[in-house]
């Protein structure tokens, strides 16, 4: 039975942040003002990241819990093995920080770029926008 | 009673709910500057989140840029160009 | 108000719904275990990353830091960090660009930033942001942190001085937008120099080695001191994190005072071309 319980709330976390995803992808469409897409496409960015993190997590075995992958203990063979048997994955959070600044960099380079629009065309209405073209 | 695994499971689904209705109002809201301080309300969920998934280097990267400088660059362009999303 | 509550309910619900159907027909699926390493002999990745973090027995495999997330961000997996910092710094050559010809405007009178209140506390808590800043980016081999965790953290404290005092107290200061530019090349070069150094001693004194080396590899014998004095250092990664911390915190810094600054100087720039 908690066996079921712990299954349900982790296909709960699973789905929501689906539907995060869904909400982003349709305001990043379907929303007409400039600084609302952006706010969706970081939403939309972050999202990805928490995936990667949650594809590495590790589920309770016997009652050990999982650990962050930081040695604490003098690097003696027993700690290493028991760090071993214990941490979460590395890897997925390394990739994960690079893909934070990248993120970073593009949001902030969108922000110069949405300031010049308002400069050339005195509207952030994508729809205004098009009709002006030219 | 509570168990300790499923106290973590249950705050990670409390949280990651949280941000499902925090990021429906950052998306439907039209005056902008309150769709950017739900958007940052959000980000605050998910560092939740990634910390309960036992990843803290990325809780101190993701505090101070999605909370702190991500929505100070949006504020200021917003103080620069206008307000409210239209129709 | 009435439709976002109707909506809102509705997305719950099925949000409900669907997790309740997928954790009935979810018996046999458990993620996370995906580094139980089937065959015998052969070291998958995630293990073969947390057995040689730091392992003083292995010392030709090992990277000498407890903290394995910054082993693989700056050693194992050196060049992805490379190319992201030098994406970083092509945004924001990009958003310079965009810029160009811009100037603030000479105080006008009376009193600029937001009121004394805020200005006094902002004065005792501006440096402390820099200072955890600094120690989150020089920790970065120990402990969770590193020089992009650090850099972000100090930025910040920038960021509120522009808002708080204004930007014309901060080139007045010495905080201007061409020292800051100097600042992110020392720290861009810093890194540059540490990524080649062992293997232009490698050059020099004819023996093998490879740009990013840290320590000795099997085939490769020189090697970065890991302690001095019987305390960490890690060999390159604590350059890599000072050097890092530099240059993120100077390149923020850079983006916000751009925009902070006033419109009527870059729009003539704009009009020039």
């Amino acid at each position: 039975m908690s066996e079921f319980i712990v299954n349900y709330l982790f296909s709960l976390t699973l789905f929501s942040l689906i539907f995060n995803f869904v909400l982003s992808i349709y305001g990043l469409f379907f929303k007409p003002h400039y600084i609302k897409k952006v706010i969706a496409l970081t939403i939309f960015s972050d999202t990805i990241n928490v995936f990667a993190i949650y594809v590495g997590y590790r589920r309770w075995i016997n009652g050990i819990n999982p650990r962050p992958p930081v040695l604490i203990k003098p690097p003696t063979p027993g700690a290493i093995s028991e760090f071993i048997n214990s941490a979460v994955d590395p890897l997925p959070q390394a990739l994960v920080l690079t893909a934070v600044v990248i993120g970073l960099a593009v949001t902030l380079f969108l922000i110069f770029l949405g300031y010049q629009l308002y400069k050339h065309y005195h509207t952030l209405d994508m729809r205004e926008i098009r009709r002006l073209r030219g | 009673m509570i168990s300790a695994e499923l106290a973590v499971y249950l705050l990670m689904t409390i949280s990651s709910v949280a941000s499902t209705i925090a990021v429906y109002f950052a998306i439907m809201e039209k005056d902008l500057v309150k769709a950017v301080i739900y958007s940052a309300i959000q980000s605050t969920f998910y560092a939740i989140l990634f910390y309960l998934l036992m990843a803290p280097d990325i809780v101190l990267v993701y505090l101070p840029v999605s909370v702190g400088l991500i929505p100070g660059v949006l504020l200021i362009l917003i103080g620069k160009t206008e307000r409210g999303e239209k129709e | 108000m009435r439709r976002s509550i109707l909506h809102l309910t509705i997305i719950l619900t099925l949000l409900l719904g669907l997790s309740l159907l997928a954790s009935i027909s979810w018996q046999w699926f458990v993620p996370g275990e995906w580094f139980k390493c089937p065959l015998q002999g052969i070291w998958c990745l995630p293990v073969f990353y947390l057995a040689t973090t730091y392992n003083p027995e292995l010392s030709n495999y090992t990277v000498n830091s407890p903290e394995a997330v910054t082993a693989i961000v700056w050693d194992y997996r050196g060049l992805d960090t490379l190319f992201e910092t030098s994406v970083f710094y092509l945004a924001l050559i990009a958003g310079i660009a965009l810029a160009r010809g811009a100037s603030y405007k000479l105080p006008t009178g009376g009193e600029l930033g937001l009121s004394k209140i805020v200005k006094t506390v902002s004065r005792l808590t501006l440096p402390m942001i820099i200072t955890v800043g600094a120690s989150i980016g020089l920790h970065g081999h120990l402990t969770p942190g590193g020089g992009f965790q650090g850099g972000a953290t100090a930025a910040v404290a920038f960021m509120v001085a522009i808002v708080v005092f204004s930007i014309v107290f901060l080139v007045e200061h010495g905080v201007s937008k061409d020292r800051m530019l100097i600042l992110r090349s020392i720290g861009l070069t810093g890194i540059g120099l540490t990524a080649v150094a062992l293997f232009f001693a490698g050059l020099i004194l004819g023996k093998n080695a490879y740009v990013f080396q840290n320590m000795a590899k099997p085939f490769a014998g020189l090697s970065f001191p890991w302690e001095v004095n019987s305390a960490l250092i890690s060999g390159t990664l604590w350059f890599f994190n000072l050097f890092e911390f530099l240059a993120v915190t100077a390149g923020f810094t850079i983006a916000f005072m751009l925009l902070a600054m006033s419109e009527a100087g870059s729009e003539e720039g704009v009009r020039h071309e």
